[in-house]
This record gives C-alpha cells, sequence and structure tokens, in this order.
C-alpha cells in the first residue's frame, strides 16, 4: 500500500514540476536577448522603473487598476516626490493610474489596437516576453512608425525608447527549417545610430521597466513571501502540538 | 456521562436533540480503528468546504457581477481591498486542493470498496457532490472575467450545441443571450454564490447521513459491526470523537502548511491554478493561443477531444462521469479492499490512476497528431477499465477470457482501420496501438496463464 501511494505522490509531483507547464519563451530567443533577472527586493530598480514607467509608457499604456498612492507606499516614495514628480495628468495621489488618451483615438492611432492596460498584462504574457519585445526594435521603414520587432512582428507601438537604446538594424539570414522549406531568419541586431545609453545601461533600464511592471501585475508579491513564512512556521509548530495530542490520545488504542 | 444533561445543555436538550445529536455522529459513532493516510481526506474536503464558503462571502462583499466591472472588481481585491489579495487567493487556491482532496477522496472508495453494499448510496450522494462541484467550479471560473475565462466558458457552453436538434437553444438557454455575455456573467454568480452552494450542502448532509447509517468501511475492507462486544460496541471501532477529531486536527494541520505553501509562494502554480491568460480582460477578439480548461476538468476534456464527431465526443465525455456513477454495479467482487484482491487487480487499479493522469496532462497541451492519438489511447483504457473491473468480480471460464480478449481488441483495431485517422502520419496509429492491446493482454489473458488473479483470504477482524 506505502508503495502505491509513493507512486502515486511521485506521478503528481512529477506532473506539477513539469517544466513544459511553466510559462516561458523559446530558448532561442533567450539565447539573443538574454534572461532578465528581476529582484523584487531590489526598491531602487523599482523606483527607477517607476519613473521610466510614467515617462515613456503611461501616456499611452494605462495601469488603471493601480492607484499612485500604493505604488508610492510600496516603493517607499513620499507624496510629495510622487505628485512632483510621477503624477503628470494632475491627478490626485490616491487616483487610478489612468490615462487622459480616448480609447477610440488610441485605436485609430496605433492600427487598430489600443495600448493594452499594464497591470496585469506582464503577469499573463510573463516579463521575459516584455523584456525580449523592448530590446527587439530594429529600423523598418515599411512601418508607420518606421520601426518593427523581432519579438512581436508588425507592432503597433512605436519604439519610445529609441533615445536611450538608439536606432538598430536587423540583419537576416536564409534557412532552411526541418522540413525543407526556405526561411527568413533573424540573427543578429547591428547599431545604426548610437542613444544616449550603452547597451549595457540600456539593458538596465530595461530590466528597471520590467522589474517594475512584474510588481504592479501583483504588488501583494512584496509582503506574501514574508507573510507565507510566518505562517508556515506557525502550522509547524502546530502540528508538532497536534501530532503528540494525537499519539497521547491514542495511547490506549490496541 | 450520565444519560440526563444538566444546566444550560440540560436545557437545550429538552427542547432540541443537541446531545443526542454530538453522540450519534460523534461520540458515540463508532469509526474502525484502522483508518489509514487516504481517510484523510473525507474530514479534509469538509475543510476546504469551509475555507471557500468563509472566502467566498468575503469576495462577494466586493466582487461586482457585471461584465463591465467584473475584471477591475477582482484587481480592486488583489490591491485596495486590505488583505483582499489573501481572500481571493485562498479562494482560487481552494479551488484547486478542493479536486486534489475530492480525487483523492475517491480513489480511496475505488481502492477499499467503499462504493460496495451497503454503501452504494454513499457513493452516489458523492458523485452528485462531485458533479455540483465541478458546475461550482465551472462557474466560478467565469467570475473574474478574464480572458481564459470567457473562452473557456465560451467552448464548454458550445459543447451543448452538438446535441442534435436541440443543442443551440440549450447553449442559448444557458447563456442567456446569443453571446456569451453580461446575461450569462449574471446568472453564473448567482449559481455559483447560491443555488450550486446549496444544493452541495444538502447532498453532504446526505452524503454523511448516509455514511453514519451504515457506518464507516476501512482499509481491511471487513465490517466491523459483525464482531461487537458484550456493550453491544464494534471491538475494533472506537468513537469518532475523540480519536479521529485530534487525528483529522494533525492531518489538517499538514494539510494546511501544503495549502499555504501553494498560497503564499505559488499562488498561480506556474499557470495550473490560476491561468496565464486570465490576467487579461475578457476580450471577444482575441482568443488565447491555447484555449485548456483548469487542470481539473483536463482529464474529461482530453476524453471529449479524442473523438473526432463532435456529438460523438460530448457523449463520451458525459459517459466518462455516467459511468462513475454506476461503478457499484460494475466492481460486484464480494472482497472490499485491494489489500486482498489479485495482483492483477493492483495492476490494473495503478493503470487507471496512470490513464486519469495522462489524460489530464494531455489536456493541457495542443491538438497534434500524437498527442491526439495518444488522448484517444488513454480513452480506450479508462473505458476498457470497467469492463475489466466488472470482469475480475468474480472467477471466469478461460473461454471468457479469451473471447473478450479477442472482441474488445478486435473493436479498438475496427475503430482504427475504418474511423481512426491520423493527419499526416497514419503510422501513429499503429504505433499507438501497442497501448490498449497491451493493456487487454495484461488484464485478460494473465487471469489463465499465471496465478496472478488468485486473490487472499479476508480476516475476519481488522488487522491493526
Amino acid at each position: 500500500m506505502k508503495m502505491l501511494t509513493n507512486i502515486i505522490l511521485t506521478l503528481l509531483f512529477v506532473l506539477c514540476a513539469n517544466p513544459a507547464w511553466s510559462a516561458g519563451g523559446n530558448n532561442h530567443a533567450q539565447d539573443v536577448f538574454g534572461k532578465v533577472k528581476i529582484d523584487m527586493g531590489n526598491k531602487a530598480s523599482l523606483q527607477r522603473g517607476a519613473k521610466y514607467f510614467v515617462n515613456y509608457c503611461l501616456s499611452c499604456h494605462p495601469a488603471q487598476h493601480s492607484r499612485y498612492k500604493r505604488v508610492a507606499d510600496d516603493l517607499g516614495i513620499s507624496e510629495d516626490m510622487t505628485v512632483d514628480n510621477l503624477i503628470f495628468t494632475g491627478q490626485k495621489f490616491a487616483d487610478l493610474m489612468t490615462v487622459s488618451m480616448r480609447r477610440e483615438d488610441a485605436k485609430k492611432w496605433f492600427l487598430g489596437v489600443n495600448p493594452p492596460d499594464l497591470s496585469t498584462h506582464v503577469r499573463a504574457i510573463g516579463p521575459q516576453a516584455v523584456y525580449e519585445f523592448l530590446k527587439a526594435f530594429y529600423v523598418d521603414d515599411a512601418r508607420p512608425f518606421g520601426v518593427n520587432n523581432i519579438r512581436l512582428p508588425n507592432t503597433a507601438m512605436p519604439h519610445v525608447l529609441v533615445g536611450l537604446q538608439g536606432q538598430k538594424k536587423a540583419v537576416f539570414r536564409m534557412d532552411t527549417d526541418r522540413n525543407g522549406r526556405e526561411q527568413k531568419k533573424f540573427s543578429e541586431f547591428e547599431l545604426m545610430q548610437s542613444g544616449t545609453l550603452d547597451e549595457k545601461e540600456y539593458d538596465q533600464v530595461v530590466t528597471d521597466i520590467v522589474g517594475f511592471l512584474a510588481y504592479l501585475s501583483e504588488p501583494a508579491q512584496l509582503v506574501r513571501k514574508k507573510i507565507g513564512i510566518g505562517v508556515l512556521f506557525f502550522l509547524a509548530l502546530l502540528g508538532v502540538i497536534a501530532y503528540f495530542l494525537k499519539l497521547e490520545f491514542w495511547k490506549d488504542v490496541h | 456521562m450520565s444519560n440526563e444533561s444538566q444546566g444550560l445543555m440540560g436545557w437545550i436538550d429538552a427542547r432540541f436533540p443537541l446531545s443526542k445529536m454530538i453522540k450519534e455522529h460523534l461520540s458515540e459513532y463508532y469509526a474502525p480503528k484502522n483508518f489509514n493516510f487516504w481517510y484523510y481526506f473525507g474530514s479534509l474536503a469538509l475543510l476546504v468546504l469551509v475555507i471557500q464558503i468563509l472566502s467566498g462571502i468575503f469576495l462577494t462583499m466586493h466582487y461586482k457581477p457585471d461584465a463591465a466591472l467584473a475584471f477591475a472588481s477582482v484587481e480592486h481585491i488583489m490591491r485596495d481591498v486590505n488583505w483582499g489579495w489573501l481572500i481571493r487567493y485562498m479562494h482560487s487556491t481552494g479551488a484547486s486542493f478542493f479536486f486534489i482532496v475530492v480525487y483523492l477522496h475517491m480513489f480511496r472508495g475505488l481502492i477499499y470498496g467503499s462504493f460496495k453494499n451497503p454503501r452504494e448510496l454513499i457513493w452516489i450522494f458523492g458523485m452528485l457532490i462531485y458533479v455540483a462541484l465541478m458546475a461550482e467550479a465551472f462557474m466560478g471560473y467565469l467570475l473574474p472575467w478574464g480572458n481564459m475565462s470567457y473562452w473557456g466558458a465560451q467552448v464548454i457552453i458550445n459543447l451543448f450545441n452538438t446535441i442534435p436538434f436541440v443543442g443551440e437553444a440549450i447553449s442559448e438557454w444557458i447563456r442567456g443571450d446569443f453571446v456569451l455575455s453580461d446575461a450569462t456573467l449574471n446568472r453564473f454568480f448567482a449559481l455559483h454564490v447560491i443555488a450550486v452552494p446549496l444544493a452541495l450542502l444538502g447532498l453532504i448532509v446526505g452524503h454523511i447521513l448516509a455514511l453514519h447509517e451504515v457506518g464507516s468501511n476501512n482499509p481491511d475492507g471487513v465490517d466491523i459491526k459483525k464482531n461487537k462486544g458484550a456493550d453491544g460496541i464494534p471491538v475494533d471501532g472506537i468513537p469518532f470523537h475523540p480519536y479521529y477529531t485530534v487525528k483529522d486536527i494533525f492531518g489538517s494541520v499538514v494539510f494546511l502548511a501544503i495549502f499555504a505553501f501553494v498560497l503564499f509562494f505559488l499562488p498561480d502554480m506556474n499557470g495550473l491554478f490560476l491561468e496565464h491568460a486570465n490576467f487579461d480582460p475578457a476580450n471577444p477578439l482575441n482568443t488565447p493561443d491555447l484555449i485548456a480548461p483548469i487542470w481539473y476538468f483536463t482529464p474529461f476534456y482530453t476524453v471529449l477531444r479524442a473523438i473526432p464527431n463532435p456529438f460523438g465526443g460530448f457523449f463520451m465525455m458525459g459517459l466518462a462521469i455516467v459511468v462513475l456513477f454506476i461503478l457499484p454495479w460494475i466492481d460486484r467482487n464480494p472482497i472490499k479492499s485491494i489489500r486482498y484482491r489479485s495482483l492483477l487487480f493492483k495492476i490494473n487499479i495503478l493503470i487507471f490512476a496512470a490513464t486519469f493522469i495522462i489524460l489530464g496532462y494531455l489536456g493541457l497541451k495542443p491538438v497534434t497528431a500524437f498527442y491526439s492519438q495518444l488522448a484517444l489511447r488513454f480513452t480506450e483504457l479508462y473505458f476498457l477499465f470497467f469492463f475489466v473491473l466488472w470482469a475480475y468480480s468474480k472467477t471466469r471460464s478461460k473461454s471468457f477470457w479469451i473471447g473478450s480478449f479477442i472482441v474488445l481488441l478486435g473493436g479498438v483495431t475496427f475503430y482504427d482501420k475504418f474511423m481512426n485517422s491520423s493527419g499526416d502520419d497514419p503510422s501513429l496509429i499503429w504505433k499507438t496501438w501497442f497501448i490498449p492491446a497491451v493493456y487487454l493482454m495484461v488484464t485478460l489473458l494473465l487471469p489463465f496463464l499465471t496465478k496472478w488473479d488468485s486473490e487472499k483470504e479476508v480476516p475476519a477482524r481488522v488487522t491493526s
């Protein structure tokens, strides 16, 4: 019977631990762009991310489920600092992080798509996908905004960080796939005109933004693990007591 | 304790059978003393039910059942409501744990024959609870109004379209609209928070009353009431309270530790408990890349997808659940516990457990030629299991085994020859054909080729 239990538990475990079930992009993309390293304990990085977010993203992408106050409280930014540096719309400290752009206008301007709300979107597609996306822009005159994206081809989003990253050209080569069909495959980026940041600094900016967005998609993650450790510690203690209580009561069962 | 209670208890007892009920169901309900690990899951299911009801009450205080507000109200709970994230994660984690616990509870019933005479009604009550729980979970999953909520519900409700003649009318009636909309969300909310929970509570009361009428089974499958002492109490029975209450407290704490670990450290379980696509709001114009139901439905979803004919798939999926209802009349072997059943029975049970898990795994995968062949093969195993279970009810003749082997393998092969198609790669059919073939060989030919079908003698009393 024990064996049966073990086999079933093992099967359940293997099933739950199967990496195929966890979110992730394809491996080739990670080779090109590198893996994003997010540290929720790094308040400075999250604060910088908040700064870049309100400066570069929030004009078009709302975070309409999140309040400035919550962000400020969580990241240790004072109310005055927030009102002076993070709120550009004349909104109040406790307001939701909405944009004033009308949805109909946005849809017209951005080729029929509304810039997605970023309060939860990162949790849907994963931080790695956003990290790669922000590093995957290249010059493409065929597109309305003059740029295209390796990670999300024909994206409607302009390269808002181009001043920081600079302009890049994408080099493609012809490749045959498994079925022998010819395919245009991305090979590498070439810098055409440098921005104000070098590659390492730009990576840091993108990491800060992605880290902030990951925080924004679930603010509770800053505290839940800490609370969880306390809860588990309490339950472990209670478990020991419950175990000896059971032994005591069961002494007379033979 | 004297029979006449004093004080406040006496005052109540004169007006309401409180002491009597406590005695009947706790302090003088005699349970076998040899319950093992598997017997925790009944009380754990009750614990999860309480968690779900309590966390659900607090969620309804902040949730808005309105297509325009639902998603935002859930995020409001996650961000602006004090401890709202904890309540929400309790409820979402609780939903998955409810099914983990219930599946293990059902498996316990299967291996120890707890559904057999005289406990058939307990099993049927249990199955009704399971079906109600599936309805409850399905409707609850729509409420966050995420994109997977929307498309998952879309797919499942559209299954009714496959019913000939009346299908479309039925799915329209369920939705309350021509498309999945606010009307659907509103009625699912009503059903999720009051209608189904009421039915569930009633069924659970029935389940427990029926259990306490006939008494609990145990890992030996021995009837403890056949061996009573001079005082009329089963010799191998111990009062549920305090013995099993203290034992279940320990079990509950261990369970809560696992529950808390998931809740605090892995609330979305890598997309298994909270699917990633559900963090985008419902969008009728944007289908998620892969629509997979939440994990506890996927075994049946695989059965659905394994049959190419839409109504055929829907029918088989229904049958996969219905067949469980009649389990007491399928496995008619008088030996209850797996401990004294044959080696082949044990193998059959193990294969069934693996089949169920594999079916669940396949339901989360995209449809490829290979996966759909596997889905078909394990669907075949799922249903063949019940035939084998029935066949193992008594000693059968050699010709019965050979005859049923030929008929069943012939049936499988006939299906492959005339109805199974495998797209690009027809060889997949023959490469996976060995799965049901080997299964049938092991379960139907070994009974007369080996001694593996020999059963052990059931002891007169429970072993410790």
